[in-house]
């Protein structure tokens, strides 16, 4: 029951976990995927962050490359007329020339250059203009044309600020002060179109989707421009372009550092040697198109690469965990009782260490279980035993107690005929005694008799002698002699009889005496033998009496043979034959006499014997009456150990029913192992 | 676990201290006398009066510091001022102070300098080719000067609301002469002034050029209420032609810039009004600092006149004018 329900419990407990239970390929999906996706995440962002910082970087330094590659040509483009222009100014004012030489050195110029097709003129301050032949100019006040102004205010030639000539084309002049020497003060000076910088500016940028236009921060005057409505208007705060109001507020400042103004990515750089502001700009959109590309191709990639790694991920963590899977459904089978499982391991991993360990578990698990099993088999088999040996010991200890209670009746009931044997005995050895005195008796008498016979003899011997006398009284003597020998005869038989019971009494003395010998159950055979002893003395001593008044009728047949004879001694002496016959029958009486006196001693010698043994008899059921007490006794105190056996053993029938109930359990146990494969 | 912990505390305590050492021991070693056993080498352009001084400052500072300078001969070229870098960076110097020939050779120069820093001194190489604590510029704000001279003479004048200018400008393209010159037209246009610069030419750093183009200008018979000069020389040109056709330089304020002793004298003795003291013994210490500081510690940081870009260590320019000349004299 307690066993069932903790079983029921055990596989609750397991059920319940199995719930719970994810496969640790899952698991390990679970917590690397999201670090890997996290980190591709950061790394996508991280990459994007870079790059989009790398890339406007790479924009401004492009922009910046760009720009300044304009503001170089734009540089280099004025430069180079205006070291042209310098030259002819050098050359005038080397030469000095009047005013026809003048106009005829500009002259010379006119058409040579492409940015100047007009060549250089010169103005004075009196308002003579000296323009070269076939030069399209016409200067009618010198004084008030700005380059005229602006040439005034500096010898070294450099250009002023540009202005639209007569065709409403916007040029640029470089002028200055001719130094000839002369008072009247000349101003040469020379056009170049801003046809020229606004190719420069629209074209010549550097950089995909940017674009330029050329500010004066003068008068913030838009010199070039993409979008041509704008070139020649001003650059102000109010703007409608965020971009030109972005840098018109740049430029006003004095700040031509690269800036961000409403999305666009805007570089300045000052045109050396003018008063020119280039401005170049970019849409950060256009500079952040790649980056947002990039950002996808990214992502794309990340999420590849997770799918990938996923895929790794679980193929690898699949191929490393195999063997758990293994090794898991053992021990799951090992928790559900089957040791028969036997893990294979390939790995050389900790997996692999845990498989073996397992497989050595599950091994010496087996081998535990299956000597556990062994051993409760046993248990109960030995129990079983136990319980049958205690059950036999009860049985034997209870039939043993009942043996013990009917022997102590038994040696009671021996005890007791026991001293009824020693009373008999010590009667018999009085009886006997008696009966020896009157053997002795007997025998005295038989002595008697044989002297009296010897006697008679010798008489017989004299009546032999005396018989040739006696004939006549021959015949009555015959008669007389076969009275004698009749009476000879029953004496005989008497004699036969005693013979007889001496040698019963013989016997019935060895029987005492072997009775006697058997302790245990002779009582009563003894009772009987001394009663018979007792009859038999009886008639032994009846038949002494029968011999004696014999022996009394023969002395008194003798004395009337005696009286007959000296009578008849005559009538004896005449039949000498008759008497020799009778002496020789006497002789015949007394040997049979002598040896009935034989006899006699010898049965009492016999009857002494019996009184020793009856004496020993009585002595020796003495001691056994003695030892029946002790027996008694010690069969008591046998009996109460026999109970307590009984009780022992009763515990121990319990006891080993217990150990029996207990094997049984373990084995119960033990087989919820599988050990052996059911094959 | 508890292993780990003690190794990560550890790590972190170490860290610790060494990052404190760090700026302890960069802090006291950012004292005088910080570069003993430094061997820096000083090449030249052309020696002038400015020049001299700052030479004069660079010693007095290696000397103060306690390096070796080693000053070689002026370069009269862009070649010979390359094969003295060359033969510095050959014989192991720490580091070079460079008067450059010409501030836009700045690349080559680094170039053959290799690991050995670079400190460009007075003349300004393009930003492009300076780089933080290697390829460094020590010099005044050009800009600074005109700014102060613009100033003095829209004090000087009155504020006005517009007034005529003479600028006599330095060599054409030269950093000074820009940003001197562009400095004093900005501060007016921020003003809101008209400054008409009736003149405004170059007279290559020379008195006599701006002599003779003052007495071209005076052809042009325009009025001029005051002459900025991108340095003293011009202005002391300027003083004497002044003097030649009678115009008042107390009325008409003439500015030039170096405080030289010409300079000098001349505000002493009533000629220019104004100049601005570039300082040639700051310049001079600077840059011997700067060069020890990179030769030493490899950063200029903590220097005093460092800019937001870490490439250049501004010394600032002091306003100069009778009140206190002496103090530069």
């Amino acid at each position: 029951m307690k066993s069932k329900a903790r079983k029921k419990k055990a596989s609750r407990s397991v059920t319940k976990k199995r719930g719970r239970t994810r496969k640790i390929r899952d698991k390990l999906l679970g917590l690397i995927m999201p670090a890997v996706i996290v980190t591709i995440v950061v790394l996508v962002v991280i990459s994007s962050l870079l790059t989009r910082s790398e890339m406007q970087e790479l924009a401004v330094s492009t922009l910046e490359g760009s720009i300044a590659n304009q503001s170089d040509n734009i540089n280099a483009w004025l430069s180079k007329n205006l070291t042209n222009f310098s030259t002819i100014k050098q050359a005038i004012e080397g030469t000095k020339p009047d005013e026809a030489g003048l106009k005829t050195l500009l002259t010379t110029y006119v058409g040579k250059n492409s940015d100047s097709p007009n060549g250089v003129y010169v103005a004075d301050t009196n308002g003579k203009v000296y323009i070269g032949e076939g030069a399209d100019l016409s200067i009618s006040k010198p004084a008030d044309e700005q380059w005229f102004k602006e040439g005034l205010t500096r010898i070294e030639m450099a250009y002023g600020e540009p202005y639209q000539n007569a065709d409403g084309t916007y040029v640029i002049s470089a002028s200055g002060i001719v130094n000839d020497g002369s008072d009247v003060l000349k101003v040469a000076a020379a056009n170049v179109t801003l046809e020229k910088i606004s190719i420069i500016v629209n074209s010549g940028v550097k950089m995909k989707h940017a674009s330029s236009f050329l500010v004066n921060k003068t008068n913030y005057m838009i010199l070039a421009h993409r979008d041509s409505s704008l070139v020649s208007s001003t650059l102000s705060a109010s703007s409608s372009d965020p971009v030109l109001a972005g840098a018109y507020a740049k430029i006003s400042a004095g700040d031509y550092t690269t800036d961000q103004i409403h999305g666009y990515t805007v570089a300045f750089t000052e045109v050396p040697n003018t008063n020119w502001v280039l401005v170049s700009y970019v849409a950060n959109s256009v500079i952040l198109q790649d980056v947002t590309r990039l950002i996808i191709i990214l992502l794309i990639v990340g999420v590849i690469a997770v799918i990938i790694i996923s895929i790794l991920i679980r193929l690898i963590v699949g191929r490393v965990i195999k063997p758990l899977a293994t090794i898991t459904e053992n021990i799951a089978a090992m928790s559900s009782g089957d040791f028969t499982i036997e893990v294979s391991n390939t790995s050389n991993d900790e997996i692999g260490i845990m498989g073996d360990q397992v497989d050595e578990f599950v091994g010496s698990m087996r081998n535990m279980l299956s000597s556990i099993n062994d051993e409760s088999v046993k248990l109960r088999r030995q129990s079983d035993n136990s319980d049958t040996v205690s059950r036999n010991m009860y049985d034997a200890s209870q039939s043993q107690e009942e043996a013990m209670a009917n022997l102590n009746h038994t040696v009671d009931e021996l005890a007791l005929a026991v001293n009824e044997i020693a009373e008999n005995a010590t009667t018999l050895a009085m009886v006997v005694s008696d009966t020896k005195e009157n053997s002795d008796k007997a025998s005295e008498r038989m002595k008697e008799t044989v002297e009296i016979s010897q006697k008679g003899r010798a008489d017989m011997e004299h009546l032999s002698v005396a018989m040739g006398e006696i004939q006549a009284a021959n015949t009555e003597l015959v008669d007389s002699i076969g009275k004698v020998g009749k009476a000879s005869q029953e004496i005989t038989e008497i004699v036969g009889m005693i013979s007889d019971i001496a040698e019963e009494t013989n016997l019935l003395s060895l029987n005492a005496s072997i009775e006697a010998a058997r302790a245990g159950d002779a009582g009563r055979g003894f009772a009987v033998v001394a009663t018979e002893i007792g009859g038999l003395a009886k008639n032994s001593a009846e038949s002494a009496q029968n011999i004696s008044n014999l022996i009394e009728q023969v002395r008194a047949l003798i004395s009337d043979v005696v009286a007959q004879a000296d009578a008849s001694a005559q009538s004896i002496h005449a039949n000498s034959e008759l008497i020799a016959e009778a002496v020789k029958t006497f002789d015949t009486i007394f040997e049979n006499i002598q040896s009935t006196s034989h006899v006699i001693d010898d049965m009492i010698a016999g009857i002494s014997k019996v009184d020793e043994v009856s004496s020993n008899v009585a002595a020796i059921s003495e001691e056994q009456a003695a030892s029946a007490d002790e027996i008694l006794e010690t069969s008591k105190n046998m009996v109460e150990q026999a109970q307590a056996i009984t009780a022992s053993s009763q515990d121990v029938a319990d006891n080993s029913h217990e150990l029996a109930n207990t094997s049984e359990t373990l084995t119960g146990y033990v087989q919820r192992f599988k050990i052996t494969k059911a094959d | 676990m508890k292993r780990n912990s003690f190794h990560n505390a550890a790590a972190l305590l170490l860290t610790a201290a060494m990052t404190v050492g760090i700026f302890t021991g960069c802090g006291s070693s950012g004292g005088g006398g910080g570069g003993k056993g430094l061997k820096i080498l000083y090449t030249t352009t052309t020696l002038d009066d400015f020049r001299n001084l700052l030479l004069e400052g660079i010693k007095s500072a290696a000397s103060a510091e306690g390096v070796t300078l080693d000053v070689m001969e002026e370069c009269s070229t862009v070649d010979q001022q390359v094969a003295q870098v060359k033969q510095a960076q050959e014989q192991g110097y720490d580091a070079v102070i460079c008067l450059p020939n010409d501030p836009s050779t700045a690349l080559q120069l680094e170039v053959v300098a290799g690991d050995m820093p670079i400190v460009f001194v007075n003349s300004k190489p393009s930003s492009d080719h300076l780089e933080a604590d290697k390829y460094m510029y020590v010099g005044s704000k050009e800009g600074d000067a005109g700014t102060f001279q613009a100033e003095y003479v829209y004090n000087k004048l009155g504020n006005p609301s517009s007034f005529n200018a003479l600028i006599f400008q330095g060599e054409p393209g030269h950093t000074a002469s820009l940003g001197r010159t562009s400095a004093v037209v900005q501060y007016f246009k921020d003003k809101g002034v008209n400054a008409n610069f009736v003149f405004n030419d170059t007279a290559y750093w020379t008195d006599t050029q701006a002599e003779e183009r003052f007495d071209i200008f005076l052809k042009t018979n325009q009025d001029f209420d005051a002459v900025f000069c991108n340095n003293d020389t011009m202005a002391v040109g300027i003083v004497n032609a002044f003097k030649k056709h009678g115009f008042s330089t107390q009325d008409i304020p003439i500015c030039g810039v170096d405080a030289t002793a010409a300079g000098c004298q001349s505000i002493v003795d009533g000629g220019m009004q104004f100049t601005v003291y570039q300082s040639a013994s700051g310049q001079g210490e600077m840059s011997v600092k700067t060069a020890i500081a990179l030769a030493t510690k490899g950063t200029a940081k903590g220097l005093d006149g460092l800019d937001d870009t870490g490439t250049i260590v501004w010394v600032p320019f002091e306003p100069v004018d009778a009140s206190n000349v002496k103090n530069y004299m």
